[in-house]
């Protein structure tokens, strides 16, 4: 199993955030975490990274305990993650971005002396083309678009040479048409390098396409699990949806 | 590449040129560079801001002062024991003050700042407390001003090239990426904690070099030095030259003495003159006066770059 999650609970004062949620990730899945707003997916996801601690449960990555190491430690073990909100460094340029990843993982950061500049062009430049940035390299990451900067952010993430990708609403503030073609990107490249991908959504349709595995949380617990034609099918994921929508 | 070579150049036959009154000036100008280059590590390079510098610099001055007092050991061996101490010093400090963040830290740097100076300021049978450290021996080859220039010159620009290399290193980009988004950082495999106790303690070894290169222009080391007032002073290098370019601070430090030693020759509200430059430059000036012709410059290439294409 690659990824294994138990009874993984968390409180915030009186509110149950995240309320014994288990799951597990065979090796090559792609699978979502679906739900409304408030649902609890962006805490989930922050106690599987290590930003969060959890009151009880355990998190377990290629059947090793990870569920008290730190972000970095997380990161090492080999789970990359993106976030909801735009996260990248936005005074350095575009290929710096991608570069300091490459350069943290591979430990090189340490290295005080020699010119940082030719350290990963190969690497860097391959993660920019495949996700159609290479002509925006040289740009200040805080001066592309809106959309450029959610693609840059999630090249940052494939510089830790993840096994695992943990994906918060990459499109999120994308139009339909952008999000319909990074979430094929994401498919593409999540295929050609043989990675788990799990990504949180905040809309189904966008999920339906790509996902293997829907898991639907509502108000902190998964309340279902299953492929897409079983979760569209579901009366309790309809009512959610349709009682969100009125 | 071409214009810091000039500059050398030019620092390198001055004496021939100016009084030794000027020399003086100069000599201060590139301690301070010095110093500030050594802040502006953490400040503009790491995103972490310090309000006690000057703690590290008191430190590197009065370890070199005190040994030079008080043993027979060589000046070498003081000179080089000053820097070693306040980055022994920053260790210690740094190891708490990287566990805070944003202002706290900063109000954690002054805190530890203000007990060196008061140590210093107190413990009149070590360190003579308000009456300085006066007529500190140096060898007397260090003696002529001229000489001691020249001294000053090499270590500046030795430690000027090691920052240079620090901050273009990879060890330098983690830097940076710790200063535009610590938790990305942290989620790319940094070990923010550590990087910035790094960085610390690089910043209070060169702080340390300006410190004892201070001690030995000056002959005297007084507690001041370690007064949040030369913190501030620092500060205000730092972001009159631009904390985003690493030639910044030198530029600061040499706008910062050129205005001191000719306003006060004009009136005695220096501060006053200060304040106003201060308030000009966050309000019109963010990125220093460093920031602004490198901005300038690269509007011109840039232009010159999207002509080429048109």
């Amino acid at each position: 199993m690659m990824f294994r999650v138990e009874n993984l609970h968390k409180t915030f004062g009186g509110l149950m955030a995240v309320n014994m949620v288990s799951f597990a990730l065979e090796r090559g899945e792609i699978s979502s975490i679906i739900g409304p707003n408030g649902a609890g997916k962006t805490t989930l996801f922050n106690l599987l990274t290590g930003h969060l601690k959890p009151n009880s449960g355990a998190v377990y990555f290629k059947d090793h305990e990870i569920t008290h190491f730190s972000p970095h430690r997380i990161t090492r073990s080999g789970i990359g993650r993106s976030f909801q909100k735009t996260n990248i460094f936005p005074r350095l340029t575009a290929f710096e971005n991608i570069q300091v990843a490459l350069m943290a993982w591979k430990k090189k950061t340490r290295n005080i002396i020699e010119k940082a500049d030719h350290f990963f062009q190969k690497e860097t430049d391959e993660i920019l083309g495949s996700l159609g940035l290479g002509d925006q390299k040289d740009r200040m990451a805080g001066l592309l678009a809106h959309g450029d900067q959610r693609l840059l952010e999630i090249g940052i993430t494939l510089g830790t040479y993840p096994d695992l990708l943990l994906l918060d609403e990459p499109t999120a503030g994308m139009s339909p048409e952008e999000s319909q073609k990074t979430m094929e990107l994401i498919q593409q490249i999540v295929r050609s390098k043989n990675l788990t991908l799990l990504f949180i959504e905040h809309d189904m349709n966008i999920v339906f396409g790509i996902s293997e595995k829907v898991r639907v949380m509502h108000f902190g617990s998964i309340i279902a699990e299953g492929t897409p034609q079983e979760i569209r099918a579901n009366d309790q994921v309809q009512q959610i949806y349709l009682a969100e929508d009125e | 590449m071409i214009v810091p070579i000039i500059v050398l150049t030019g620092l390198i036959i001055l004496p021939l040129f100016i009084p030794v009154g000027w020399i003086s000036l100069v000599n201060e100008m590139l301690i301070l560079a010095l110093a500030a280059c050594g802040l502006n590590l953490m400040l503009g390079f790491a995103g972490m801001v310090s309000f006690g510098p000057a703690g590290f610099y008191a430190v590197g001055a009065y370890a070199t002062a005190l040994i030079l007092i008080n043993t027979p050991l060589p000046f070498a061996l003081a000179f080089i024991a000053g820097p070693l101490i306040a980055a022994a010093t920053a260790i210690i400090i740094g190891w708490f003050c990287v566990r805070l963040t944003h202002v706290y830290f900063a109000l954690l740097t002054l805190a530890f700042a203000q007990i060196i100076h008061t140590i210093v300021f107190e413990w009149y049978s070590f360190t003579k407390g308000d009456n300085g450290i006066v007529d500190i021996p140096i060898p007397s080859i260090l003696k002529s001003i001229t000489h001691y220039y020249y001294f000053s010159l090499i270590i500046i620009v030795f430690c000027l090239i090691l920052l240079w290399l620090i901050i273009k290193s990879p060890f330098g980009k983690a830097l940076q990426a710790m200063r535009e988004n610590a938790q990305r950082a942290e989620s790319i495999g940094i070990n923010v904690r550590l990087y910035q106790l790094s960085t610390f303690v690089l910043s209070g070894f060169f702080l340390g070099v300006a410190g004892s290169l201070f001690c030995g222009f000056n002959k005297n080391v007084f507690p001041n030095y370690a007064h949040w007032g030369k913190s501030t002073e620092m500060l205000v290098v730092c972001l009159l030259g631009g904390i985003y370019n690493f030639f910044g601070p030198i530029v600061g430090s040499v706008v910062y003495l050129f205005l001191d030693k000719v306003i006060t020759g004009y009136t005695q509200y220096w501060p006053l003159v200060l304040g106003l430059i201060i308030i000009t430059l966050l309000l019109f000036l963010r990125g220093g006066i460093a920031g602004f012709i490198a901005e300038r410059l690269s509007l011109r290439q840039r232009k010159g770059e999207s002509d080429k294409i048109a």
